[in-house]
């Protein structure tokens, strides 16, 4: 689960756009090993956000570093916590008492003594999320170095240490066309390594072939049927299954945006500021970048006004206002941007509608056929008042 | 639907809204796509609205212009005497003008906010004017609270001309008045623009800022993309708003938050002013007896976007 | 073992969550400020500050809930059901 459910400022740090990967289907188009970003420039952004709280009033706040691969620059990353900690302290900011340090890492180096010092110093406000995408075959199929030779092995030694740390961490794994076939073992194989939590989505770029969906929802039954019947659904969660999806939402009610574009602050090495990482120029494909201010002048608030005010149906194309199995239907900020017939963000792109619908018709079978089980095994309402615990 | 096509029949003809025209080179439209704009007009059932430079258009060009039902929009040096709509550039040339002659036509007023504030008491005018605003992306608070003032002076010129047993109208006090919902420019929706390269444009500013950005042309006719993004319905601020009289310019909206569908804090400070000041011109004429079937509710905010969590 | 004794409100969970948070803050603050630092001695003092505040949370609920307790034993939270559990030292 989210820390603070998405209510806490999320402030993403691109510290570097170098990775030791060239993952096939990586949104990042434009990785490269100059845009190094300089703790002075870090240092601006933190000294700009920390003295406007009214524009960043959040209670908490997420601060993220990403690439690239973030730890590569680990000796940069400890310079900058520690000097957000020392000015959230000497500020009396209300964020002192509310802030985690959050990663998303390939996991190559995550053993490094550096890295390994840097995990102890900071244990208590870390998220740390390493990417695995299932096994070796799945996992080096796109996960793979500039040589070609896949990463499965570099990462996968440092999965035991990772889970002794954080036991709850969990994966993200990113489904592409090619992967399809491989995700029923991937799942299981993740949970054969201890990770309990794996966070499944299918790209949202238009990569999907003929009849992806029927072999989608071949591979998700399947992976229902085990999941149930090992009864792995007591310990370990899949984002594939997921109750409240594929309903039909309210124009009014349910008109909240998907993502939190606007909402989010991204910084990159030349001290611009983004609404998300999905606008600057290395994520994007056929537009230009979409800054919105920089550390020495602040944040053009004229041009956040779009994003704090998108909607679910001022950006959506009326079939999928009345689609009737619209919950869950997710959209990338970016993705829609770069994918818009203009420059806008309020085109939303729909290429995983096919894909969405697949896992609606697989996801009402896993629960039917799970309550179903509980049912006839009288464990329903336990099942359903069981609540993870964060214990103090 | 579209009703009206805007014909610039020069690259020089004058702007009659917000946007500036920096083209100096004279460069009129050619006889044969003024034609063509003319018979896609009829067969669309458009009114068609010439927008004319600050010099003679040749005679045949006049003598097509007449085989239709149109409008003229003239810059006032020409002093085009079936002009439809006149055009001033600034307070000093509206201060010449002899309006009293001309109390059928719609006078256009492009100035500054400063310049408007400085002229205000001479805008006694018992006609139609329309004030345009021309830097109202570079407002400032001190410039808001200017503005404020000088549309307080205005009520009182405009309540004085109805004093006298006359209708005033001006836009910024009166449109919002009379008004039961938005009436908004609507460029891409109700009009489009044909400029004199013989394409098509969402309005006379997007032809100015970038010739390549097109909607079409007289021979494929005309795509807007995302064109549900001109809507109303789709603008998430404009639609919960109540300031009726805003021309929600598209393309200042575009210029000052990238998105043709959202106004800036800038646009929408200005509209709110202009319609709250609407309303004190409203409760007064009320104590005079008139206007007593209207109504403008009071509201605590200037930008409706800093209550759109209340929407 | 693990038994559930009772539950704070929403705003007794909060309080000690700031608590919680606050003081795990310091102690990495900790790990970074030398003792010839200006920012040294207001950092000892507010440890024990929330030390203290921190106990007295706990002491003013078991005072004002009653929860079962023993010798061998000590009172968790869960900060998602505001549920307070018994944890005997088995």
């Amino acid at each position: 689960m989210e820390w603070k459910e998405g209510h806490a400022k999320s402030i993403t740090f691109i510290v570097t756009k170098d990775c030791q990967l060239v993952c096939k289907y990586c949104y990042l188009v434009g990785k490269n090993i100059s845009e190094r970003m300089s703790f002075e420039t870090a240092k601006q952004a933190i000294d700009y956000i920390l003295s406007n709280k009214d524009l960043y009033s959040e209670s908490s706040v997420i601060w993220d570093f990403i690439g690239g691969e973030p730890f590569l620059e680990i000796d940069l990353i400890d310079k900058i916590c520690d000097y957000i900690k020392i000015q959230l302290y000497e500020k009396q900011h209300h964020w002192f008492n509310s802030y985690r340090f959050s990663f998303s890492t390939n996991g190559i180096n995550y053993h490094e003594e550096k890295v390994q010092n840097f995990i102890r110093k900071n244990h208590n406000h870390l998220s740390i999320g390493i990417t695995i995408d299932g096994t070796q075959t799945k996992h080096d199929l796109n996960r793979i170095y500039k040589s070609g030779k896949g990463s499965y092995d570099d990462v996968a030694r440092n999965i035991p240490l990772w889970l002794q740390q954080f036991p709850h961490g969990g994966t993200k794994v990113t489904i592409s066309s090619p992967d399809i076939p491989y995700i029923k073992e991937s799942v299981l194989h993740l949970y054969s390594l201890g990770i309990k939590e794996v966070n499944i989505n299918c790209v949202f770029e238009d990569v999907w072939q003929e009849n992806d969906d029927l072999l989608f929802e071949e591979q998700l039954i399947q992976l229902a049927d085990v999941i149930i019947d090992s009864e792995y659904y007591k310990e370990y969660a899949c984002s594939f299954f997921t109750e409240f999806i594929g309903k039909p939402m309210d124009k009014v009610r349910e008109n909240q945006n998907w993502c939190g574009a606007g909402m989010m602050l991204a910084v990159d090495a030349a001290g611009m500021f983004y609404p998300c990482t999905r606008f600057v120029q290395y994520s994007l494909r056929n537009k230009k970048t979409a800054i919105i201010g920089n550390v020495h002048e602040g944040i053009n608030q004229n041009l956040l006004r779009p994003y704090l005010t998108l909607n679910r149906c001022t950006q959506s194309l009326q079939e999928c206002i009345e689609c009737e199995v619209a919950s869950g239907c997710a959209w990338c900020q970016g993705e829609n941007y770069d994918a818009a017939e203009t420059n806008t963000i309020y085109q939303r792109a729909t290429a995983i509608c096919k894909m969405h619908k697949a896992r609606v018709r697989t996801n009402n079978y896993y629960w039917n056929k799970l309550y179903r089980k509980l049912e006839l095994e009288g464990q329903r309402e336990n099942f359903e008042k069981k609540e993870t615990s964060v214990i103090c | 639907m579209l009703q009206y096509l805007v014909i610039l029949l020069d690259d020089t003809s004058v702007s009659y809204c917000h946007y500036e025209n920096p083209k100096k080179v004279k460069r009129l439209i050619s006889l044969s796509d003024l034609k063509a704009g003319i018979l896609f007009a009829m067969k669309q059932n458009l009114m068609i609205q010439f927008v004319y430079p600050d010099y003679e258009i040749p005679a045949e060009y006049q003598k097509e212009i007449e085989t239709i039902d149109h409008h003229k929009i003239a810059p006032q040096k020409i002093q085009l005497k079936n002009a439809d709509v006149v055009v001033f550039n600034s307070c000093k040339e509206f201060s010449t003008e002899k309006t009293e002659e001309n109390k059928d036509k719609i006078f256009v007023l492009r100035a500054n906010g400063k310049d408007v504030a400085r002229n205000v008491s001479t805008f006694a005018h018992d006609g139609r004017l329309n004030i345009i605003i021309t830097d109202i992306e570079t407002f400032t608070e001190n410039d808001f609270s200017l503005y404020k003032e000088t549309l307080e002076q205005l009520k009182n010129t405009v309540k004085e001309i109805f004093l006298q047993e006359n209708s005033p109208q001006v836009n910024l006090l009166t449109d919002r008045i009379l008004l039961e919902k938005m009436n908004n420019c609507n460029a891409g929706i109700e009009n489009i623009t044909l400029a004199p390269n013989g394409k098509f444009y969402i309005c006379p500013a997007f032809y100015l800022e970038d010739e390549n950005d097109t909607v079409g042309n007289l021979t494929n006719c005309i795509d807007i993309k995302n064109k549900h993004l001109y809507k109303l319905s789709n603008a998430p601020i404009c639609q919960k708003c109540d300031a009726y009289q805003c021309k929600r310019c598209v393309w200042l909206n575009r210029k000052t938050t990238r998105e043709v569908n959202t106004p800036s804090h800038e646009q929408c400070v200005v509209a709110h002013l202009e319609r709250n000041a609407s309303r004190n011109l409203l409760l007064d004429l009320q104590q005079l007896g008139a206007w007593e079937d209207k109504s403008i509710k009071a509201i605590d905010y200037f930008d409706p976007f800093e209550v759109k969590d209340k929407f | 073992m693990k038994q559930k004794v009772g539950q704070v409100s929403p705003e007794e969970k909060n309080e000690i969550l700031a608590l919680f948070e606050r003081r795990n803050g310091l102690s990495e603050l900790a790990k970074i400020v030398n003792n010839d630092d200006v920012l040294y001695e207001k950092l000892v003092t507010d440890m024990g500050t929330t030390t203290t505040k921190f106990q007295n949370w706990w002491d003013r609920m078991a005072a004002k809930y009653q929860w079962k307790g023993t010798e061998n034993g000590h009172w968790e939270i869960d900060f998602n059901t505001n549920e307070i559990y018994l944890i005997v030292n088995s």
